[in-house]
């Protein structure tokens, strides 16, 4: 009687093991669901890059923000940079918002790339980090998608290409309009 | 004075030290922010603790831990905050209550159905008592063995 009831709890265990590893490995690993996810996005105010003044997440509401996390010493920040071009030039009149975030350089490296790469969009610096800490960046390149009611949507970590950009932004836009 | 007392009052002032030693006492801002970083993974490092890795995260990490030690935060919120934005998967040891627990709970439950084997096991009746044979088993056995000898003999 024991010895059945072993096997049976073995055989589930096992089941168990490969039903799990089968739904672990469908998952794209780009889309890391922890944290803020669904969440409300961090509020933060930061200085522009260029010494401008500050941008404020607080005076985007209303609005699809993609906050994009770069660093000029990060290759895949290069890699994904024409997608984001192509994407800002895109939508560069609607109600969506690129918002990049200069992490872990000085100020001076980080306009250099944004003169260089053609970053038009609203650049800040995060100069101590806080407010990578407080969406839980792993490193960049990072992607975050923020609803028009500012919850975090959708996350990617990792270079961004241009289909999953649009299709993350699309879905918001969709959101917004149903409202 | 006897030997015996003098052993018996160094003890005693051993065992005073010690009780001294691990009293409880209130931690000092420096310890709860080791305490902290201590539990806290460093992000971009490999099985490596916040307090022990030298990345530039890492500092930043220590630095806002630091912070929110002198603002009066108690170490229950500070990992509050970091488990907002990482999940529970920023801490070397994952909490008991959550699905990353299951880590602490495998091992147990594998032991207890192990000890549940192994009791099971002995309680199970014993092997059949051996049967004596009978007296026509033990005179074929005595006339085989007497065979034998007289063949070697």
């Amino acid at each position: 009687m024991l010895a059945r009831v072993l096997r049976i709890a073995v055989v589930v265990a096992l089941l168990g093991l490969v039903v799990t590893l089968a739904l672990a490995f469908r998952r794209d690993p780009h889309d890391i669901r922890t944290g803020t996810v669904n969440k409300p996005a961090p509020a933060f105010t930061l200085e522009r890059l260029d010494g401008s003044g500050q941008v404020s997440l607080a005076d985007l509401s209303g609005k699809v923000v993609v906050v994009n996390f770069f660093a000029s010493w990060c290759l895949p920040c290069i890699q994904e940079n024409p997608a984001l071009v192509r994407v800002y030039e895109r939508y560069r009149t609607s109600d969506v918002v690129m918002l990049g975030v200069n992490y872990q350089e000085s100020r001076e490296n980080g306009l250099a790339y944004v003169q260089r790469m053609g970053v038009a969009w609203t650049t800040v610096a995060d100069d101590d980090g806080r407010v990578a800490l407080s969406y839980g960046v792993f490193g960049p390149p990072e992607t975050f998608f923020i609803s028009y009611d500012g919850i975090i949507a959708g996350r990617h970590i990792g270079p961004i290409d241009e289909e999953t950009l649009v299709t993350a932004i699309e879905k918001l836009r969709g959101q917004a309009s149903s409202r | 004075m006897n030997g015996r007392v003098l052993v018996a009052i160094a003890l005693l002032v051993l065992a005073a030290a010690l009780v001294f030693a691990a009293r409880p006492h209130e931690a000092t801002t420096d310890e709860r922010i080791d305490q902290i970083t201590t539990e806290l993974r460093c992000p971009v490092c490999q099985g490596l603790s916040v307090k022990d890795s030298s990345s530039k995260t890492a500092r930043q990490m220590r630095d806002l831990v630091a912070q929110r030690v002198r603002e009066g935060k108690t170490n229950a919120q500070i990992e509050a905050e970091f488990r907002a934005a990482y999940g529970d998967w920023i801490f070397l040891s994952p909490p008991v209550a959550s699905w990353s627990g299951l880590i602490w709970l495998v091992p147990v439950v594998a032991l207890a159905a192990g000890l549940v084997l192994v009791t099971g096991r002995l309680r199970s009746p014993d092997a059949p008592a051996p049967v004596e044979p009978s007296a026509t088993q033990v005179a074929a056995l005595r006339e085989r063995v007497a065979r034998e000898e007289a063949a070697e003999g």
